[in-house]
C-alpha cells in the first residue's frame, strides 16, 4: 500500500511570528442584516482590518457604502491587500511594517480581500447601502436599532455556511427578538 | 524361432537402458527447470514489487509536496474564492475573467507537476477548472468522487466519466478553512500500465472488481486475468492465462484497484528447457555411441569363446576328438568355468576312448593268440605280417588311421584258420585239392567271425580279401586289380613274403633275396606292384627294428648288408 504523505495544505509547518493569537471565534464572522431594506444617505463609517500574525483581523467587517476601510500592517514584514470582487477590484500594493493603506467601498456587495504575499490570508467586507446590520457580540447577542416597522427579512450570514433567513415583524416602539442557529464547524488545525 | 544373437540382446539392452535413463533425466530436468524458473520469476516479481512500493511511495510523496507547494497560490485562491462567492450570490452573472484566472492557474500547476489532469474543485469536489493533457475528461461540474463523503481519503481511485483515475487531493485553505481542493489525477490506462511494466521489467495489468482496466498483455491473457481477486495476499501467485503459466504479483492496491506485475513462466522455462535439452541431446548421443561400442565389445568377448567351445563340441560329436584342451579365455568367470568343465569332459572322453581302444586291442590280441595257439608253425606269423604291413603302409605314406587298420587287420588276417580242422592245418605234406578247398574257406570264415564284432568292422576287407590276386585268380571272389582294397593287397604281399621266408611243416624257408626275386617275378599277376616295392624299400628299416628271433632272419640280414 502506498504510504500516506502528510495531509497539511502547506508543505511546511505553519510558523508563528510571535505569540500565537487566539483564533477569532466563528461568532464574530457572522453578519446579521435586513436584506429587503435600503436607505439613502446612510452615513459612511470607518473600519479597520489589521494585518497581524499573517492574518486579517477581524476576518469579517460590515460597512455602509462610502465607508473606507484601513488596512494597517502590524506585522514586521511586508503585506499586500487586493481584491478581485466585482464590487471593488483593487490592489493596494505592498507596503511595509507600520504603514497603512485604505480603500473606500462605494458599492454594496461582498468584497473578499487577500494578500498577494501570504496566500492563506483572506477577509470579507460586506458593504450595505443601509445601516441596519451588525455583527454579534462574543456572547452571541446582537442589537439592531431603529429598524422601520413592517415585515422584513432578516438574514444571518456566515462565509462558509451561507445565509439563514427569517421573516420578522417590527412594530413601532417595540423590541422584537429573534435568534438564529448556524451550523458552523470550528476550523481545523 | 531362434533366440536372438548375443550382440542384438546387448545392443537392445543398452539402448533401452540409455533411453530410460535419458527419459528419466529429461523428466526430472524439466520439472527442476520449471520449478527453478517459477521460483526465479516469482523472486524477480517480488523484488520488483518491493522496488515499486518504495519508488511509488516516494513519487507520491514528492508529488503531494509539489502540489501542496503549488497550492500556495494567492492568485488561484483569490480567484476561486471570489468566483465561488459571487456564484452563489443574488447576482447570477458569473465573472468570466475570474474563471479564466482559475483556469490559467490550473493549467500552470498541471504543467509544473506533469499530471495527466489537475482540477480546481470547490468544497463539494465539483470541478471548477481543469488543466493537463486529459483535462477534457474532467469538464466543469463533474464531481470527483463522492461529494457527500467528507471523510474519504485524499488518495483514492475514482471513476470519472469513462476512465479510472488515481486521484490525490490537496485542500485549498483560506484563513484556516478549506474553500476547495486541487485534485491531481493519474489515468489508470494503457500508458500507466506500460510504466508499471517497465518498472517491473515484465508485463503489468491494472484490475478492478473483475475487469481489467488496462494491461500490457494481449486480449486472451487479459480476459483470463480478469478473474484475479486480491483476497489480501501479497505474494506472487501462478495463474494460467491463455493456456500458459504466468506468475502474477500484486504491486499495490488502491481501494478496489489492484496493480499487478506479470511474468510468463512458460516463456522463461521454455528458453531454459531448450538449452537443457540441447545439452541433454549431446550427452544422449555420446551415451548411445558409448553404449554401442560397449555392447559390441562385450558381445565380441563373450561370443568368441562360446563359438570356440561350440566348434569343439561339434567336432566331438562328429567323432574327431580335439587333440588339445580349449584355452581359458579369461573374459568371464562363467565362461571359464564352462571351458574347464568342457576340458575335463574332453579328458574323460579321451581316457574312455583309450580304455576302449586298449580293451579292443586286448581282444584282438587274444584272438591272434588263440590262432597262434592252434598252429605253432604260424607262431609269430601274424605278428610279422602285421609288422611288414605297417612298414609298407608307412612307405606308401598312408595316414595313421589306415596304418592302424593295417596293423590290426594283418594281425587277424588268418583268424579264419580257427575253423580249419587240425589234420588239414598241420598236415606236413602237400595238400590235396579237397584239403586245399577247405583251407580256402579261411578268409570268409575269418570275415564271418569279425562281422559279429562291430568295432572290428574296418578290418574285414583285409581278412576276407588277403588272398585275392590282381589277375583275378584269387579267392574267395576273384576280384581284379584295383577292385581289391589296398590294405588287402598290402597284406597279401606281406603274407606271401613271410610264408616264403619262414619254415613250414613241409619245406624250409627261402632266403630273403630269393623271396624278393619271386615277388618281383609275380608282380601284376599274384602281387600288387607298388606294394612289392614298398616292402622292398621298407626291409632295411624292418631288419634294424626287429630282433633276430628267427635264425633265418639273421642270416638274411647278414646277406643283405654284405
Amino acid at each position: 500500500m502506498p504510504n500516506r504523505a502528510p495531509s497539511s495544505a502547506s508543505a511546511y509547518e505553519r510558523r508563528s511570528v510571535g505569540p500565537r493569537p487566539k483564533a477569532q471565534p466563528e461568532l464574530k464572522n457572522v453578519v446579521i442584516f435586513f436584506s429587503d431594506l435600503t436607505a439613502a444617505g446612510a452615513a459612511p463609517m470607518h473600519a479597520s482590518i489589521a494585518q497581524k500574525d499573517e492574518q486579517f483581523a477581524p476576518h469579517v467587517v460590515a460597512v455602509t457604502t462610502g465607508s473606507s476601510v484601513a488596512f494597517p500592517n502590524e506585522d514586521p514584514f511586508f503585506h499586500n491587500v487586493f481584491s478581485l470582487s466585482r464590487g471593488a477590484t483593487f490592489n493596494l500594493g505592498r507596503y511595509p511594517s507600520g504603514s497603512s493603506r485604505s480603500q473606500t467601498f462605494n458599492q454594496p456587495g461582498i468584497v473578499k480581500v487577500f494578500c498577494e504575499i501570504h496566500s492563506h490570508m483572506s477577509a470579507v467586507i460586506r458593504v450595505f447601502n443601509h445601516g441596519w446590520f451588525t455583527v454579534p457580540n462574543e456572547d452571541g447577542t446582537f442589537v439592531i436599532d431603529g429598524v422601520p416597522p413592517g415585515d422584513h427579512t432578516l438574514v444571518a450570514w456566515h462565509e462558509r455556511v451561507g445565509e439563514r433567513r427569517d421573516r420578522v415583524t417590527i412594530r413601532a416602539g417595540a423590541a422584537t427578538s429573534i435568534s438564529f442557529t448556524l451550523p458552523v464547524l470550528e476550523p481545523g488545525p | 524361432m531362434r533366440a536372438p544373437r548375443l550382440l542384438t540382446r546387448a545392443l537392445v539392452t543398452s539402448f533401452l537402458t540409455v533411453a530410460l535413463v535419458l527419459g528419466a533425466v529429461f523428466g526430472v530436468l524439466s520439472l527442476r527447470v520449471r520449478d527453478q524458473v517459477r521460483q526465479s520469476v516469482a523472486d524477480n516479481l517480488a523484488s520488483a514489487q518491493q522496488v515499486f512500493t518504495k519508488v511509488e511511495a516516494r513519487r507520491q510523496q514528492d508529488m503531494r509536496a509539489s502540489v501542496a507547494v503549488l497550492a500556495e497560490n494567492p492568485t488561484l485562491k483569490a480567484a476561486l474564492d471570489t468566483w465561488l462567492t459571487e456564484r452563489g450570490g443574488a447576482n447570477e452573472e458569473t465573472s468570466e475573467e475570474l474563471l479564466a484566472t482559475v483556469q490559467r492557474e490550473a493549467d500552470k500547476i498541471a504543467g509544473r507537476v506533469g499530471a495527466d489532469v489537475l482540477a480546481v474543485a470547490d468544497g463539494s469536489r465539483r470541478v471548477v477548472a481543469a488543466g493537463g493533457k486529459l483535462a477534457s475528461s474532467w469538464p466543469r461540474g463533474v464531481v470527483i468522487g463522492n461529494a457527500a463523503d467528507a471523510s474519504s481519503p485524499s488518495d483514492r481511485a475514482i471513476s470519472v466519466g469513462s476512465g479510472m483515475y488515481h486521484v490525490v487531493s490537496v485542500p485549498l485553505r483560506l484563513a484556516g478553512a478549506p474553500i476547495g481542493s486541487l485534485e491531481l489525477g493519474t489515468a489508470l490506462d494503457a500508458r500507466y500500465a506500460r510504466e508499471l511494466a517497465d518498472l517491473s521489467r515484465g508485463e503489468a495489468a491494472i484490475v478492478s472488481k473483475g475487469t481489467v482496466l488496462a494491461s500490457t498483455v494481449s486480449g486472451p491473457e487479459a480476459r483470463d486475468l480478469a478473474s484475479y481477486s486480491a483476497a489480501g495476499e501479497t505474494g506472487a501467485r501462478t495463474m494460467t492465462l491463455a493456456g500458459e503459466a504466468w506468475a502474477v504479483q500484486p504491486l499495490s492496491r488502491l481501494g478496489d484497484v489492484t496493480f499487478l506485475a506479470l511474468a510468463s513462466i512458460d516463456q522463461a522455462a521454455a528458453g531454459q528447457t531448450r538449452a537443457a535439452l540441447e545439452g541433454l541431446a549431446w550427452v544422449g548421443a555420446g551415451a548411445i555411441v558409448l553404449a554401442v561400442i560397449g555392447s559390441v565389445w562385450l558381445a565380441r568377448t563373450l561370443s568368441e569363446p562360446i563359438d570356440h567351445l561350440s566348434q569343439s563340441l561339434t567336432a566331438m560329436t562328429t567323432g574327431a576328438l580335439p587333440r588339445e584342451a580349449v584355452r581359458v579365455s579369461g573374459t568371464s568367470r562363467e565362461l571359464d568355468q564352462l571351458t574347464e568343465t568342457f576340458n575335463s569332459l574332453l579328458a574323460s572322453v579321451a581316457s574312455a576312448e583309450a580304455e576302449a581302444e586298449a580293451t579292443y586291442l586286448g581282444a584282438v590280441r587274444a584272438l591272434a593268440a588263440a590262432l597262434d595257439a592252434r598252429d605253432p608253425y604260424t607262431a609269430g606269423h601274424s605278428e610279422r605280417v602285421s609288422m611288414f604291413a605297417v612298414a609298407m603302409g608307412e612307405e606308401l605314406k598312408l595316414d595313421s588311421d589306415a596304418i592302424e587298420t593295417l596293423r590290426l587287420g594283418a594281425l587277424l588276417h588268418d583268424i579264419g584258420k580257427i575253423g580249419v580242422p587240425d589234420e588239414v592245418l598241420r598236415k606236413s605234406g602237400a595238400l590235396s585239392p579237397a584239403e586245399f578247398e577247405v583251407i580256402k574257406t579261411h578268409p570268409s570264415a575269418g570275415a564271418r567271425i569279425l562281422r559279429s564284432i562291430p568295432f572290428l568292422a574296418p578290418h574285414i576287407p583285409i581278412v576276407e580279401l588277403h588272398h585275392e590276386r590282381p589277375d583275378g585268380l584269387g579267392y574267395p571272389y576273384g576280384l581284379r586289380g584295383d577292385d581289391i582294397p589296398l590294405a588287402a593287397r598290402i597284406v597279401h604281399v606281406a603274407d606271401a613274403f613271410d610264408a616264403m621266408t619262414s619254415a613250414r611243416a613241409y619245406r624250409s624257408g627261402r632266403i630273403p633275396v630269393e623271396a624278393i626275386a619271386e615277388l618281383r617275378r609275380c608282380v601284376a599277376t599274384d602281387f600288387d606292384g607298388p606294394s612289392v616295392e614298398a616292402l622292398i624299400a621298407a626291409l632295411p628299416r624292418l631288419v634294424a627294428a626287429t630282433e633276430p628271433v628267427d635264425p633265418k632272419a639273421f642270416q638274411w640280414a647278414r646277406a643283405r648288408s654284405a
